[in-house]
């Protein structure tokens, strides 16, 4: 064995100029070479992307990582390419799903769109007559009613699953997580099936019904980690001041959950608002307003979608492509009032923590 | 307590007293009414999954009766009038899982690098912005997925599969019999949209798993010289296998139940695509469900809940089997 001196090769040394010239060139030249290859040799572009540019830029970045690293700077770059390649596929989905209803929805969209309902519309009317106003109220009265009832069962069963001393907690987050794998069409065929063994009509309360299954295991799954996050003290400190269960979850627990329990229910109002096949089956779509969710045909969303997409007319495939994007900027906007407040709970946490440790 | 004795005292027998029950119930009424409530509630969740497979039973009961086992692996499904009605759902069992198939071997490699970037190579605030990302993705609603599936990714995806059908053709997966019916509505884009809808949560799964992986085991094995592949490889992949295998399975049950979004994108017909994932038909339980529905006679409706009780029964043992192995390998959320 020798000690011959070797390059040095100081993986701790923060990058010089040379070297950051080196990952920029390897970071666009490869992407500039397979561009003028597939554009002078015209080749398909969707092979050029796997066998000219993945493999190009597999060799950039593995002569920079072996510069830099020595020989196991080749599997770093392998690695790094790869996952980066890979995780770029998706995010360029997401943002072409969301790019391509902002861009054809916001074409439909106009006042009217989301004042009127759709009465005197045939698949030929022009965009500038009829809208979604009806289908908005169907889908707020349907999710409503869904929500006043699963809300409260799911926040009920995570303070059963956190609280209680139970033997039974295992079985029931278990039935409760396979709950969550309920397939949305099953769960209209069962209420379907309760339709037809009563001898009910179909009305929007079914709809609410079928989606119930859906959001229950949502709510109960993020609220029982919002009340995980409550740390043990508080609960036991209010139970040792001879406060009764009850009081110390109203009072302490309750106070210092809420931000994550209203994120549980945000999220389980995202789960069931676009639920598009256990509406199909439970509830007769309708082109007129029904604030009546007990009796008779509703609109909804989803089913307005599914509907005008199913036509063959471009003005319905704009109208579903319209409606798409109202039903997009309403999850949105859910999602995004999820974070802000999940992002409050985790500020307001911090001095709770200080006070705790004085 | 009674007055104290002298030990010697011959009265007192010898046996030890009778233990007293230790206890930690709720003391109060309004203890005691908050636990039965709250128990109340957890039951319910028992009483949904027993009232689904009851109603959807008696109303699948006719189908059944009149098809015994073949209905699960029979291969014809006729409902036109004038003929005797005979429905078998195998075909699209076998389509559901073939394009759930697709679907997880799509997704399983994008949703390990998604979290492998999130935990190991990004900041803490890129990281959480791909959080919100990917999670925003898991909220989008499958009839926007379809929609998009339908007119947008289509086109696209029908580039790739002539690239692949061009170059691959020769591999049984990518062979085409019938060039006229090729590449539009196949089984290979609904593996894609469904690969799509179900990354979000083989990501979030993987991802915490990644994150609670012993820091100073990676940190040791790159010291002794180890790439970031070979880390990956010898370390990361081994210790968090179980979870991520727990993760897919998720997976691969939420895509079982995709409806919508499957139903717009795939040419549905009822023959076995037995893997010509190119060409423009095949099928799944779910969505065959959707596409008879509206002209289905009642006793037809008995078959498609029938078919609806086989999927759901799939369903439930592929995620009672992922909710198993996922929680094994988190020991860390038990409380």
């Amino acid at each position: 064995m020798s000690f011959a001196p070797r390059p040095a090769i100081q993986p701790w040394k923060r990058a010089n100029n040379s070297r950051r010239l080196q990952i920029i060139l390897a970071t666009l030249l490869p992407g500039a070479l397979s561009f003028l290859i597939v554009s002078s040799a015209s080749i398909d572009p969707n092979l050029a992307l796997i066998a000219i540019f993945l493999p190009l830029q597999i060799i950039a970045a593995g002569i920079v990582g072996v510069r830099a690293y020595g020989k196991r700077g080749f599997g770093d770059a392998l690695l790094v390419v790869l996952t980066t390649f890979f995780s770029a596929f998706v995010l360029i989905m997401l943002l072409s799903v969301l790019l391509s209803v902002l861009s054809e929805g916001s074409k439909a969209i106009s006042l009217q769109f989301l004042t009127q309902n759709n009465i005197y519309v045939s698949n030929t009317t022009s965009l500038d007559y009829g809208g979604v106003a009806h289908a908005l109220l169907g889908t707020v009265l349907i999710v409503g009613v869904t929500t006043i009832v699963a809300v409260p069962l799911g926040i009920a069963m995570s303070v059963y699953l956190t609280q209680s001393q139970s033997k039974l907690r295992g079985i029931v987050r278990t039935v409760t997580q396979a709950l969550s794998g309920l397939p949305s069409v099953v769960s209209g065929l069962f209420v379907l099936s309760v339709i037809g063994t009563f001898g009910f009509s179909k009305s929007g309360i079914f709809g609410s019904m079928a989606l119930f299954p859906l959001m229950l295991p949502t709510v109960a799954r993020v609220a029982e980690e919002a009340l995980k996050l409550v740390p043990a003290d508080l609960r036991l400190a209010a139970l040792a001041l001879g406060a009764p269960n009850y009081k110390a979850f109203f009072q302490v627990i309750l106070p210092a959950a809420k931000s994550g329990l209203v994120t549980a229910l945000l999220l389980g109002l995202a789960r069931v608002i676009g639920e598009t096949a256990p509406l199909l089956l439970t509830v007769n779509v309708n082109n007129g307003t029904s604030w009546n969710p007990f009796n008779g045909p509703m609109e909804t969303l989803p089913a307005y979608v599914y509907g005008y997409l199913s036509s063959s007319f471009s003005s319905s495939h704009q109208r579903a492509w319209g409606a798409a994007l109202v039903l997009l900027l309403l999850v949105a906007v859910l999602f995004g009032a999820a974070r802000f407040l999940g992002r409050a709970k985790s500020m307001k946490s911090k001095p709770t923590k200080q006070k705790a440790s004085k | 307590m009674g007055k104290l004795k002298p030990m010697s005292d011959s009265s007192v027998p010898k046996t030890a007293p009778a233990r007293r029950k230790l206890s930690a119930g709720p003391l109060s009424a309004g203890d005691k009414w908050f636990f039965r409530s709250t128990s109340i509630a957890a039951y319910f969740s028992f009483v949904l999954v027993a009232l689904v497979l009851i109603f959807l039973f008696l109303k699948a009961w006719p189908a059944l009766q009149h098809q015994g086992f073949a209905f699960v692996y029979g291969t014809k499904w006729i409902a036109e009038d004038g003929q005797p009605l005979v429905m078998q759902i195998g075909p699209m069992i076998y389509g559901s899982l073939l394009i759930a198939l697709v679907g997880v071997v799509i997704a399983t490699p994008m949703a390990i690098s998604l979290a492998y970037m999130i935990v190991f190579m990004l900041g803490s605030k890129l990281a959480k912005v791909f959080t919100t990302l990917i999670d925003l993705l898991a909220a989008l609603p499958s009839v926007i997925i379809g929609l998009w599936g339908f007119y947008v990714f289509t086109p696209t995806a029908i580039s790739w599969e002539t690239t692949l059908h061009q170059y691959l053709g020769w591999f049984p997966l990518f062979q085409v019999e019938n060039p006229d019916n090729a590449f539009r509505g196949s089984p290979f884009i609904a593996g894609w949209i469904v690969a799509v809808m179900i990354v979000p949560i083989v990501t979030s799964v993987t991802r915490e798993i990644f994150s609670q992986l012993d820091k100073d085991l990676i940190n040791g094995a790159l010291a002794l010289g180890g790439s970031r592949l070979s880390v990956f490889r010898k370390v990361i992949l081994p210790t968090s296998s179980g979870g991520v295998v727990g993760g897919v399975l998720l997976g691969l049950g939420r895509a079982l139940g995709e409806t919508v979004a499957i139903f717009y994108v795939l040419q549905i017909s009822f023959d076995i695509n037995w893997g010509n994932l190119l060409e423009g038909h095949g099928g799944g339980v779910a969505s065959w469900i959707l596409s008879r529905f509206g002209e289905a006679s009642p006793e037809e409706i008995s078959g498609l809940m029938a078919a609806g009780l086989v999927l759901f029964v799939i369903t439930l043992i592929v995620n009672f089997a992922a909710n198993t192995i996922v929680n094994r390998s988190q020991p860390w959320r038990k409380n």
